[in-house]
């Protein structure tokens, strides 16, 4: 050992040690297999996963130049539950485009695999602006280099890098497909039909959960004016009226605690309302009432008859045939348009209760972007009740329960049919 | 033997001048990218604290930390004290000296210039190769002149016997060679999906299990036997240890990515090797702790013994948390959780910096020629580093046994979060405990430098004899 030909000896057993570890563990898996580019959707299809935008990754280099990827994890592991609390378990093909990856190594904030669609453009815009306008407990940085300037309402203008951002974090997830039609229902649980009265005071304890989850939006008095409302649009539900747009009641009733604990689980799709799923359920339970301590409607009313929904006729051509008879009698292209795109001639004049925009639904996008829900029986429900507040009315009185569901199948032929969630047969 | 016999008949060989501006440079960037973590870790309890100014946010400076710590305050510290510790293990004076001037203003160009390209917002997004590819092309070009060195150094040296040291500072250069270019050349731009994950698991933990890990054994090789006055307790099993470090390290890193869509059975010879890294660490242990036997009596007034066996002790608890939480079952738990934070704070800091401190101890008075000018402070240092840091990394890792127990009791996330306010904030006091010790141990070593009083034998050691010569 101690002649010196133990030196190039070390070097070269170094070089080979290091060598045959990069082979076996780095370069074996990558160039020894074929580089996966699909992915199982949730409906056991193998489908292809999308390229980055050049929007999308311009907002993937402002990440990686923020370093968000210090505090936010990119990958969903199959244990300790993990696929409750974001979604669906990570795939390999999910990742395919992805150089330099952002898997990160700490969760100091909230992992984004599943980002994209959890809530909308406007939110994320907010938060980037002033995480803790929004999330009163956040430890995320401001970023208000991102912004420039105001505009007329007095709403921080985004700059090109951030709304190359948030398109980004639309975007992530989204690889698998319309899952969150499924994860929506498994997290809200079975508490979904609930009926009133499982607690009927809790107001204190939910004062506390709404002042540190609701009140950047829905303000402090429940106007629906907190901090963050200039961002948004549509705006925030305004609670001191006692109206609410998803309910299982008839138009103009107030909705059961079932509904707003349901709204609260499972967010509202396309806007900022995020799905509070991770709450406890007796935390749901209590913001409720407290939501409802805003206005006396609550005091003096009850809730009207449940809706019922019928079991779905067959889905067929007719049907849809039908539903477009329907569509074109009831008007509906009036405000969504013939193509459904939701841009019919009066649809930019609308207004809610409140004088504030809102936009018809663009039923192009499918279920999963619906705001009632991703089941045919959410739009059933909708055309029965009404969405109280805006201008879309209740078909009760005009339709009966078969034009109903060939409306609801007309409408779900504008979009992808796997946005939907087909429930199978329950009871 | 720690020290060449043949030293002792050629005279000086160490260029102090050299050795002396490497480790000002280091004791300098010792001092800057600890702070830069103290001040960023202010913001978990204040997150509007330099919060508002894109170059001073979270995500810019906690990789100037990161990186800051392992290139400059370890690597600038260790490279000046290899610069002492080669020419007296091989007899002879470093090939090409003149170059390592070169390379010195090249490593602090490529520090300076990787910090500002992280603040500046051009960092690769790859951890712990953070720097823009432009910063990266000083350090490689350094690191590049300094492997030469030494490589060429060590084959032409007049000392038969390869001390030990000698082994880890040749693997350590040569891996190193390798490792940069893998991850920050090829990583960035040409692999993708999660293999581009799994190489980049690959490249990090070769930073410090192929980088820090044996240059910081390198240097306790080195400095812990002339500190307790004891020749090495064995070579073979210094030998054992390096062999098995040089055999197991290469394929931990994908430890990092457990439950990823990694291919599964790439995590499982991770987690395995994981495990086998006890080996090493067990017999570099044993190897230390035997070198002080009969002599701990050296603990008490040399300084240089003090920092080894404190970074020993860490080094011990460090590594035994890494490879049980390379564990699937544990790692379920602390993954993603300031655990994890609590290990590479434990190595990194508590191990290898603290022993790059050790060996400025030993060195500094050597190559400036002046005695150590304050014991007291010296002394304030140790027992504020040992204590801030154990509070530090004990904190850390009860928080992460928290907040994972937390996360596994589907408890709402941003609830997680508020409750490792506390805890944050005892870290950032221990931060400030630390800083302040590196604070001291920085003014104690600056006026140590003008201090007219002389060190009795600059730039001088007895060699060791006794050590069994395998």
């Amino acid at each position: 050992m101690q002649s010196k030909r133990i030196d190039s000896f070390i070097m070269v057993m170094a070089v080979v040690f290091m060598g045959g570890a990069v082979f076996v563990m780095g370069l074996l898996p990558w160039l020894g297999r074929e580089h996966v580019m699909t992915v199982t959707t949730m409906d056991g299809k193998v489908v292809q996963a999308k390229p980055y935008t050049a929007l999308e990754a311009r907002g993937r280099q402002v990440y990686i130049r923020e370093g968000c990827w210090y505090c936010h994890s990119q990958y969903v592991r199959p244990v300790t539950g993990e696929d409750r609390r974001w979604g669906p378990v990570s795939q390999e093909g999910e990742y395919a485009f992805d150089v330099p990856h952002m898997f990160g190594t700490r969760r100091i904030g909230p992992d984004l695999t599943r980002e994209g669609g959890r809530v909308s453009d406007d939110w994320h815009f907010a938060h980037h602006f002033n995480p803790r306008m929004v999330v009163p407990d956040s430890i995320m940085p401001r970023f208000p280099w991102l912004y420039n300037g105001v505009d007329a309402n007095g709403r921080p203008k985004p700059t090109d890098d951030a709304v190359a951002l948030v398109a980004y974090l639309q975007k992530l997830g989204t690889n698998l497909g319309p899952w969150r039609k499924n994860f929506l229902y498994v997290s809200a649980g079975s508490s979904i039909p609930f009926i009133p009265g499982a607690i009927s005071d809790g107001i204190e304890e939910g004062k506390k959960v709404y002042v540190r989850r609701c009140i950047g939006c829905h303000g402090a008095t429940g106007d629906g004016q907190g901090p963050v409302a200039v961002f948004l649009s549509p705006k925030p539900r305004e609670f001191k009226d006692g109206i609410f747009k998803f309910r299982s009641t008839p138009s103009g009733s107030i909705p059961t605690d079932g509904d707003l604990y349901r709204t609260i689980t499972m967010g509202v799709r396309g806007t900022a309302m995020p799905p509070w799923h991770e709450l406890t359920e007796e935390d749901r339970w209590f913001v409720v009432q407290y939501v409802k301590s805003f206005s006396d409607r609550f005091k003096y009313e009850m809730p009207g008859d449940l809706i019922v929904i019928p079991a779905e006729p067959t889905n067929d051509a007719a049907s849809v045939a039908r539903g477009k008879v329907v569509y074109e009698q009831m008007k509906c292209a009036e405000c969504h348009g013939v193509d459904g795109k939701g841009d019919g001639p009066s649809a930019s004049t609308l207004r809610d209760n409140w004088g504030n925009v809102i936009l018809p639904r663009d039923f192009t996008k499918g279920g999963t972007e619906m705001k009632s829900g991703p089941a045919p029986q959410d739009l059933y429900k909708a055309f029965s009740t009404g969405l109280d507040g805006t201008p879309m009315p209740s078909y009760s009185d005009f339709l009966n329960p078969d034009q109903r569901w060939d409306l609801v199948h007309y409408v779900m032929s504008f979009g992808p049919a796997d946005t939907y969630l087909i429930l199978t047969k329950r009871e | 033997m720690v020290v060449s016999q043949s030293y002792e008949e050629s005279g000086p060989i160490v260029n102090v001048d050299l050795v002396k501006q490497w480790l000002f440079w280091g004791i300098i960037w010792t001092m800057i990218f600890p702070l830069v973590g103290l001040l960023v870790s202010i913001k978990f309890n204040y997150p509007d604290w330099l919060g508002t100014t894109s170059w001073l946010t979270w995500g810019r400076l906690r990789p100037m930390h990161v990186n800051g710590v392992i290139l400059g305050s370890f690597s600038t510290t260790f490279f000046g004290l290899v610069l002492y510790m080669i020419p007296k293990l091989t007899g002879i004076r470093m090939v090409g000296e003149r170059m390592g001037y070169w390379a010195l203003w090249l490593w602090n160009l490529g520090v300076v210039l990787g910090s500002y390209s992280l603040m500046a917002g051009y960092q690769k997004g790859v951890e712990v190769g953070d720097y823009a590819q432009w910063a990266d092309v000083p350090l490689f070009i350094a690191f590049f002149i300094l492997t030469y060195m030494v490589v060429a150094t060590i084959i032409r040296r007049k000392e038969k016997l390869l001390y030990i040291s000698l082994y880890y500072v040749a693997g350590a250069m040569v891996w190193t060679a390798i490792n940069f270019p893998l991850g920050n050349l090829l990583l960035p731009y040409k692999v993708p999906g999660v293999n581009n994950a799994a190489l980049h698991g690959l490249y990090i933990h070769y930073i410090v299990g192929l980088w820090i890990t044996p240059a910081g054994l390198a240097l306790i090789y080195f400095f812990l036997p002339l500190a307790a006055k004891n020749p090495l307790y064995s070579h073979k099993l210094s030998l054992v240890g390096f062999w098995s470090l040089a055999f197991f390290y290469p394929f931990v890193g994908i430890h990092h990515y457990l439950y990823s869509p990694i291919p599964n059975w790439t995590q499982t010879i991770a987690i395995v090797t994981s495990m086998m890294l006890i080996v090493p660490v067990w017999t570099v242990t044993q190897n230390f702790f035997g070198t002080m036997m009969g002599n701990w009596k050296s603990l008490q007034d040399s300084f240089v013994a003090k920092f080894c066996i404190m970074g020993a002790i860490f080094y011990l608890i460090g590594c035994f948390q890494g490879s049980t939480e390379a564990l699937r079952g544990m790692q379920q738990l602390t993954h993603f959780t300031d655990f994890v934070i609590a290990h590479s704070h434990l190595t990194v800091f508590g191990t290898f910096v603290v022993w790059t401190m050790a060996g400025v101890y030993y060195v500094w008075p050597r190559v400036t020629g002046h005695a150590l000018w304050s014991k007291t402070l010296a002394t304030w240092h140790f027992w504020l580093i040992a204590i801030s840091f154990s509070v530090m990394a004990g904190v850390l890792a009860l928080m992460g046994l928290v907040q994972g127990t937390e996360w596994a009791n589907s408890v709402e996330f941003v609830d997680t979060v508020v409750a490792m306010k506390p805890y944050w904030f005892i870290r950032t006091l221990s931060g400030l405990g630390m800083d302040i010790g590196i604070f001291l141990f920085m003014v104690n070593m600056f006026m140590t430098a003008r201090e007219p009083s002389p060190f009795p034998e600059r730039d001088r050691e007895k060699a060791l004899e006794g050590a069994p010569a395998d």
